[in-house]
This record gives C-alpha cells, sequence and structure tokens, in this order.
C-alpha cells in the first residue's frame, strides 16, 4: 500500500484546523465505542499535517453523522472522512474487500455478490435465482458497465491484486 | 484677509530635511499672507507668545502652522488662538514632520517641495474656514437604570450617593435578578443573598431612587441630555403601600399551585407569592396567568391590600442618561436533545441545582435526585451546555460556568462527603483572581475531572454518560444518579425591543455591542447611553459591579455639570436642497439624522460628525461644518495646481486609524515616495465620489481613500458606507475608460505603519506603469 504525504486538514468547504478537541465526536462515535477508531484523534493527528490516508480507520466509521451533527465547531467530520477515502482510493490505498465489491459492481452490476450462495439462498426464500435487476438484461448491464467505465471507475481497482 | 504662517523647525527635526529658508520665502508671496515666520519650537511658550503678539500687532484673523502632526497639537494651537481674540477653529494645522521631513529624510529637495505644495493646501482650507460656535444645552441630570439585577444595583446605588436621581425599571416582580437566586458565589463562598440583600434594600430605601418592579420600557425619545422614557408598569394585583410582605395569610388560603418561577419550574408556589423570601419590594403579586379570581386573598389579607382592579400604568420619565443592565438569560438545556433535558427529571440545570443547595429554596437546601427524593450518590456535571457551540448558535464561552460549576462541586462535597463528583469538561477556565487556586482546592477536594465533552445521556433504568475521556483516549460510559448540565449565557429578549428603541447594535453573538471593545467597555454608541453587566456579554459578579460602577461614574461625568456642549463638528442641512430621499436617514447607523416635514433634520448633540450623510446625498444638501465640500475641493486644487512630480496622489485619510498610521511612519522614521498629498477627514465615509472625481479631472494620477479596518470604524459601519460607495466607482471609473487601479482602498489600523509605507511604494509603482491620468483612454483609442 502507498504510503502518502497529502496534506488533507484544509478541503475546500472543510476545515478541520478549528477542531478543539472537545471529544464529542469519539464519544458520539458508536462505531468507536467498540473498535479502535478514535476520530478525534484522527482528525487532530491530519490537522497537525500527518498523513492519515493509510489509517485502516479510515474505514471502520459507518458514516452515521452522529459526530457531524453535535460538532460544537460544526465541522463536516464525516464530508470530511468521505473525502480523505476518495483520496486514499485514488492514491491506491483500497482494502481487498472493497476492491471485491467493486468488481462485483463492475461485473454484475451490484455490489451484493451474486454467487452461488446467493442463489441457492433465493431459491430456499422462492425467489427466482436472479434478482430482476441489471444482471438479468445482458443490454441493460451492457449500459452500466459502460457507465462506471466512462467515469473511470474501473481504473481504481488493478485486477491482478484481487 | 490677514494670515499669519509659521513655520516650525522643531529643533532639527524639520529643518534637517526641509529647507525652512525657501518656504519661508515662498510662503511670503502667496496671496492672503500678511506674515510668515519660521519659528524653532511654535509650541513652547516662546512661540506661543510670539503668535498671540503678533494677532495683535498686525490684526492677523487666521493662523497656519506647519509643524507636527495635528493630533498633537491642534488644540495646543487653538487655545493660542483663543488667548490672541480669535476664534478657536481659525487655524489650521500643516503636518510637515510626521508626513514629511521623517518620512523623506532621503530627499531633501523633494521633501521641501511637498512641503511648500501642504502650506498651499493648508491656506485654501484656512481661506474658507468658518468661526464655529460651541454650544450648550442645558441636560437632565435624573438617570435611567434598566435592570434591577446586581450591574444595575450597583450604578443606581452609586448614582444616588452622588447625589443624582435614579430611576430603576425591573421586569421582574423583585429586584436582584439572578443572583439573588444563587446559593453561594465563588471565591469566597460567600451566600449570594447575604452580600445582594443589604444592597436591594437600600435601592428600596434611598431618597434618591425610584423604583419601577414588573415594568418595561415601551418607549424612548429624544437624545443625549433629554430623552423621554415610557414605562409601562403591570399590575400586581397587591397595592405596594398597604402589602406587609406577610405572604402567610393570603398564599395560605390562595388554592392555585403553580411551579414556582423563580426555583426555575422545581417545587410549587400559590397564584399570590412573593418571588423569593428577600423579594425587594417586600410586597406579594398575583401571577394572573394562573388566577383564578377567586377572592379568598382578598378576605384573609388583613391589610386590605389585595386590589383586583388594579390596571396597567404608564408613567413617562425625563432623564439624561440611560444605563443598560438587562443582564443575561440562560440556554434552553432541551435544545441540546442528546442530554434528554425535560425528559428525565433527573438531568437538571446549574440554576436548578443551585435552587436545591439554597437554603430558601424548593427544598429548603436539601439536594436529591428528583426521582428518588435520595441524596445524589454520583454525579456528574456537563459543561459547556450552550457555550462554545456553534450547532446552537453560541460561539461564545460563558465565562462562568467552570467556576460555578466548581463551586457547587465543592458545597455539594462539602455537605455530602459519601458523594462521588465528576466534572466532564472541554478545557476548565479559571481566569480571575483567586480562581485558579479555587480549581485547585476542588481538584484537593477529591472531585474528580474528565477532559472531553459528554457526548449524550441514555436511559436504561438508570442514566447512562457516554464520553471520550480524551486524556485517557478512552471511549467508554458510566452510570450517574444525578446530571446538572452547565447552561450557558444568552442575551434577553428585552436586548432586541431596546436596541430597536435606543438604535443601539448588538454583536453576532446577539449581545449588546461597546463603542471600543476594549478601550470602552460600558459606552454604548449613542451618546448617553452606557451598558454594564451581562448585557454586553458572559461575565462574573464582580465584573458586572465594576461594570455597574464604571456605567454611573460615566453618566456623572456627562451629565455633572448640568449642560452639555455640541461638538461643532456636525452635520448641517441646507434645507433649500433637500429632497426629502431619505438616503442620509438610512446610511445614519446613528439615527442621528431623519427627515421631519419633508427635510432632513440633524440631532446636532449627538451627531459623531462622521460624514457620511454628506457623502451619500445626492443633491450635496449636507454639508460638514469644519469639513464642507468647499474646503476640501480647494485642498485638491491647490495640490493639483502645479503637478510637481509624476505620479501625484490624493490621499483622504480618516482622521482616527489611517491618519494615525501615516504619523506613527513618520515616528518610526520610514521612508516612502513623496508623491502624496494627504487630506484629513473624520472618516473615510465622508469622502464624497466628487472628491475623487474633482481630483482625476484636475491631474491626479491616483487616489487613496484609506479608513480603519473593516469592523473597527470608529464610527461603526461608516467605513462599510464608504467601501460600497467607493467600489461602485471604480466600476464607474472602469466604464468610463479609466483603469479602476487608480483609486485605491485600503483598511488600516494605526499600528500597520509598514503596510502603509508599502502601499504607497507600491501605489507610486504601479502609476509609474500605468502612466499619467487618461493615459490609458488614449491607448485604448489607439
Amino acid at each position: 500500500m502507498k504510503n502518502s504525504t497529502g496534506n488533507m486538514s484544509e478541503l475546500p468547504d472543510i476545515s478541520i484546523l478549528k477542531c478543539m478537541q472537545c471529544g464529542i465526536c469519539s464519544g458520539s462515535c458508536p462505531s468507536g465505542r467498540f473498535m479502535e477508531l478514535n476520530i478525534r484523534t484522527l482528525i487532530k493527528k491530519s490537522a497537525s499535517g500527518r498523513p492519515v490516508l493509510d489509517e485502516d480507520e479510515l474505514w471502520m466509521c459507518t458514516t452515521c453523522y452522529s459526530c457531524q451533527e453535535r460538532c460544537p465547531r460544526q465541522i463536516k467530520i464525516v464530508d470530511w472522512l468521505l473525502s480523505v477515502r476518495s483520496k486514499a482510493v485514488h492514491e491506491g490505498n483500497i482494502k481487498p474487500e472493497h476492491k471485491q465489491v467493486i468488481k462485483n459492481l463492475l461485473d454484475t452490476g451490484h455490489a451484493v455478490p451474486i454467487n452461488q450462495e446467493n442463489i441457492e439462498k433465493r431459491e430456499r426464500l422462492g425467489l427466482s435465482s436472479l434478482p430482476s435487476t441489471v444482471v438479468k438484461d445482458d443490454g441493460a448491464l451492457k449500459d452500466v458497465k459502460n457507465l462506471l467505465k466512462s467515469c473511470g471507475f474501473d481504473t481504481i481497482i488493478n485486477e491482478d491484486q484481487i | 484677509m490677514n494670515i499669519g504662517v509659521y513655520i516650525c523647525h522643531c529643533g532639527l527635526n524639520i529643518a534637517n530635511i526641509v529647507n525652512v529658508d525657501v518656504l519661508v520665502e515662498k510662503v511670503e508671496n502667496l496671496e492672503d499672507v500678511s506674515l510668515v515666520r519660521n519659528i524653532q519650537f511654535t509650541c513652547s511658550d516662546t512661540g506661543q507668545e510670539r503668535i498671540i503678539d503678533d494677532v495683535k500687532e498686525y490684526g492677523l484673523d487666521r493662523i497656519l502652522i506647519a509643524a507636527c502632526s495635528p493630533k498633537l497639537h491642534e488644540q495646543t494651537f487653538r487655545n493660542v488662538a483663543e488667548k490672541a481674540g480669535l476664534n478657536p477653529y481659525m487655524v489650521e494645522m500643516v503636518n510637515i514632520r510626521e508626513q514629511c521631513s521623517w518620512v523623506h529624510s532621503d530627499n531633501p529637495q523633494m521633501a521641501t517641495q511637498k512641503g511648500y505644495s501642504l502650506i498651499k493646501m493648508g491656506l485654501a482650507r484656512l481661506r474658507l474656514l468658518k468661526p464655529l460656535d460651541v454650544d450648550t444645552v442645558q441636560v437632565n441630570k435624573n438617570v435611567l437604570v434598566i435592570g434591577g439585577g446586581v450591574a444595575g444595583i450597583e450604578a443606581a446605588l452609586n448614582l444616588a450617593e452622588s447625589g443624582f436621581h435614579v430611576y430603576m425599571v425591573e421586569k421582574e416582580p423583585t429586584i436582584g435578578g439572578k443572583m439573588a437566586l444563587l446559593n453561594e458565589v465563588f471565591p469566597t463562598n460567600d451566600c449570594s443573598i447575604c452580600v445582594l440583600a443589604p444592597k436591594m434594600t437600600e435601592v428600596n430605601n434611598h431618597p434618591n431612587i425610584e423604583l419601577f418592579t414588573l415594568s418595561e420600557i415601551t418607549e424612548i425619545k429624544g437624545n443625549v441630555g433629554n430623552f423621554s422614557v415610557s414605562v409601562t408598569s403591570k399590575p400586581r394585583y397587591v397595592l405596594e403601600d398597604k402589602c406587609k410582605g406577610c405572604i402567610e395569610d393570603c398564599s395560605r388560603v390562595c388554592q392555585v399551585e403553580v411551579p414556582g418561577k423563580f426555583d426555575y419550574g422545581l417545587g410549587k408556589k400559590k397564584a399570590i407569592s412573593v418571588a423569593i423570601p428577600q423579594a425587594v419590594p417586600q410586597v406579594a403579586y398575583i401571577d394572573t396567568d394562573y388566577c383564578v379570581g377567586c377572592g379568598l386573598c382578598q378576605l384573609a389579607c388583613p391589610s386590605e391590600a389585595i386590589d383586583y382592579e388594579q390596571e396597567e400604568e404608564v408613567v413617562v420619565l425625563s432623564v439624561g442618561a440611560i444605563i443598560v443592565a438587562t443582564g443575561y438569560k440562560l440556554f434552553d438545556a432541551a435544545k441540546k436533545e442528546e442530554y434528554m433535558y425535560g425528559r428525565n427529571v433527573d438531568i437538571i440545570t446549574t440554576m436548578e441545582l443551585e435552587r436545591l443547595l439554597n437554603a430558601s429554596g424548593p427544598t429548603r437546601g436539601k439536594v436529591v435526585v428528583p426521582s428518588t427524593r435520595k441524596t445524589p450518590k454520583k454525579v456528574a456535571f456537563i459543561q459547556c451546555v450552550g457555550s462554545r457551540d456553534e450547532s446552537v448558535g453560541n460561539p461564545h464561552c460563558s465565562r462562568v460556568c467552570c467556576m460555578s460549576s466548581l463551586k457547587d462541586a465543592q458545597l455539594l462535597k462539602e455537605r455530602y462527603p459519601e458523594t462521588n463528583i465528576t466534572i466532564h469538561y472541554i478545557d476548565i477556565r479559571a481566569s480571575g483572581e483567586m480562581y485558579e487556586e479555587y480549581y485547585s482546592k476542588t481538584q484537593s477536594m477529591g472531585i474528580e475531572f474528565i477532559r472531553g465533552k459528554a457526548s449524550e445521556v441514555i436511559e436504561n433504568g438508570e442514566l447512562i454518560l457516554r464520553f471520550e475521556d480524551t486524556l485517557e483516549q478512552e471511549i467508554t460510559q458510566r452510570k450517574y444518579d444525578l446530571v446538572v448540565l452547565a447552561t450557558g449565557m444568552e442575551p434577553t429578549e428585552s436586548t432586541i425591543t431596546i436596541s430597536n428603541m435606543l438604535n443601539l447594535s448588538c454583536r453576532t453573538d446577539g449581545f449588546f455591542s461597546i463603542a471600543h471593545p476594549k478601550m470602552r467597555p460600558v459606552d454604548s454608541h449613542i451618546e448617553g447611553v452606557f451598558v454594564a453587566g451581562c448585557a454586553t456579554g458572559p461575565k462574573d459578579i464582580q465584573s458586572s459591579i465594576a461594570q455597574g460602577s464604571a456605567a454611573a461614574a460615566k453618566s456623572i461625568r456627562l451629565l455633572n455639570l448640568g449642560k452639555l456642549e455640541t461638538d461643532p463638528l456636525c452635520a448641517m442641512v441646507d434645507s433649500s436642497k433637500c429632497i426629502s430621499c431619505g438616503l442620509c436617514e438610512k446610511i445614519c447607523r446613528f439615527g442621528k439624522i431623519k427627515i421631519t416635514d419633508k427635510k432632513a433634520e440633524v440631532d446636532e448633540l449627538s451627531c459623531q460628525g462622521c460624514g457620511t450623510c454628506s457623502a451619500a446625498c445626492p443633491t450635496d444638501a449636507i454639508d460638514m461644518r469644519y469639513f464642507t465640500d468647499e474646503q476640501i475641493n480647494a485642498q485638491i486644487h491647490a495640490a493639483l495646481e502645479v503637478k510637481e512630480e509624476f505620479p501625484l496622489i490624493i490621499s483622504f485619510l480618516c482622521n482616527w486609524c489611517s491618519y494615525s498610521c501615516a504619523d506613527l511612519a513618520g515616528v518610526s522614521r520610514l521612508n516612502y515616495p513623496t508623491n502624496i498629498r494627504i487630506i484629513r477627514l473624520m472618516c473615510a465615509g465622508r469622502v464624497d465620489p466628487e472628491f475623487v472625481i474633482t481630483a482625476l479631472e484636475n491631474g491626479a494620477d491616483g487616489v487613496l481613500v484609506a479608513g480603519c479596518k473593516l469592523g473597527e470604524c470608529h464610527y461603526v459601519h461608516a467605513n462599510y458606507s464608504a467601501k460600497r460607495r467607493l467600489e461602485a466607482l471604480q466600476q464607474v471609473l472602469e466604464e468610463t475608460g479609466i483603469r479602476s487601479s487608480r483609486l485605491k482602498l485600503l483598511w488600516i489600523s494605526a499600528s500597520e505603519c509598514d503596510r502603509f509605507a508599502s502601499t504607497i511604494e507600491e501605489f507610486v509603482a504601479e502609476l509609474k506603469e500605468l502612466g499619467p491620468i487618461g493615459h490609458e483612454v488614449l491607448r485604448d483609442l489607439k
């Protein structure tokens, strides 16, 4: 994974520099109660200019927005985090699991995999083996693939690594 | 016209650079000049006597002093003129030291040339000066104090003791404000009411104080020295002169139980009650929101004090000054939904805790968990509820909540040593005399401090507080049986009504703004109106008392002589030119120019003299007495009569920050190009676009207008008017083919002399590049 030094403390419309480290964000964080995510220290780290793009914590946020709603300095914490994630992905800092989801989307137009296990589950529930989505319609699926390709979505994964 | 010109050497300060002999020789030949002298030190006693003798001997009628900055010695020479029998305003000072010799030491020849030009400009203005009279008006020496909290009480007592008659208006049934409700006060842990009650009683008994409770201000007219104030008093339904304050008889028979307003809803009162046992006046009142009019109290009252027929009364008072001490209100904690205030009774505010701790409160001083009525075992304080919180529109720190929670924690610990107390804080702010020591004592008492703003309270049979201990980096939760929210301070509702009535301005945090955020803490922007206590922002009791005293002292200073002098530098209206468009009325944020009978009328006593109305007037109907259009135009023409150098810049500087800044550049001996001719005005807002056009039409290559930094204008908003007006002019210039960059605007503080000097250097360079005025029009034609 690439070690980036990109400074993420000031993004368009979001500045984390005015954070006073009160901790209401971390105290409100449902993920933080169970995982090692501490959004406050992540903000602190980035605000002081240190790189955060390869932090695992980035991916532990559920984007519930509790921190952002309660931030007394009105810092758009989750919006900031999503921008950081996006930057991280573009710099190649992407988890294999996320790559798999992207690949699913590119192949089938679905993030949820259409694999044997899911097909069997559907049939057990009395559903048709494939959902009534683009996966059933070759033309539509082709359109989706074209769309994704034209946005350059395919370039963010290197298929050899999956 | 007989003008005497005095060119000062200032020792060598001027004479070392500027060739004074050359100046004398050239000035002697100018029109209307009867006498030119060069004097070593004009400000010295001998210099002053020389002028007085000359006036008498040669019959001089106007005096020009070319010396240091007028900011230093203008008053000195006005006094000299007066001693010599002239009107003090027939003096013009030309600044050839701070703005000439000291800043052009690298170019003595051009400095002398510029000195000559400045004297010519001064003469042009001096010829047009008119004698001005300082009028005196009689003032009313009564003072109105709005608000009977601790700040208002202190102001009223100081005034009354100094012999001034005071009207105090309080909207509640008792005076004493929030302080009267507190239990004990930091940092001494004194009983609050014990130190306040004697002062409350004194207000009521003082022969110089007239007290109006249950009353509000409904109208204010007039100006400094002579305000007319309407006070509307709500009926109390109890006759103040008959009620003995015994309360037992009436309250006992009253069948209507109501939530105790002064206990913040804790406990119950009756519809007829006294606000607090120590209420002043010690008179019952009937809460009409709840009273059913059964008549029992009337039957029970032994002194026949109950009167259901009482009606609202309006009194009109005449006062010379007003002290606004309207205090604060507490943040509504229910707005922070995550803390569950109002949904769980065991979550209370610090004010409610004060009432519980208070011996005359609803529990007679017993602190209990409301749901169980038992002594709390684990108490949490949550700091900054509604303070330092932009999400509820309160970015400010409320200043007292840290100390008040420390105090409550100490008192709880003293009374209930077994109780565990934790304070959840962001930063502990204990800045005040003996406050840090108080903090340290609180720590030593075993009270726990956890750094991290509590994020939520959840209810699961018990109260659970979630938070991060940011010092331990631990995200966790804890059970408590009583949670106390340290609610912040907000401006009261009456802030808006009072500010509308008096034309006062408010800051973005909603509290009243003051005339200068540092130097004039109790002056409002309106003459004769002072503000004290929490009306201008959160304060502790000590500071509120200091401000009450300060506001009283300021009122005494204003009214003591019984008369006020008008400042002759005010606006004047030529009503034959006025078309009653109302633009001046809109632009004057002091509300001192009004359209009456279809003509603009200036309140000369309280006009601030900025001149922004004059610049805005489309028909030139408004002029400024000491800075007339004619005088300013004459200065511009004199500066451009002979274009001595290229580029030539005409500059308009405001009297406050920017002119002082130019002086400071001199005092700091910075060098900048000689190409600038400075014209002093009271405010950048005075700069009429016509001045700029006149300058450019007559050959100025550039115009620099400088004023105080935006938001720091001496006249509050006038520099914003200047900015709007002159930016529009820049567009107009561009449309006519003249580069808008020829008009430069600079918002600068008095200390930024480096920036002032470099701005001139850059401007000169830019104009050299651009060529003489009009060059771009020719170039564009080609």
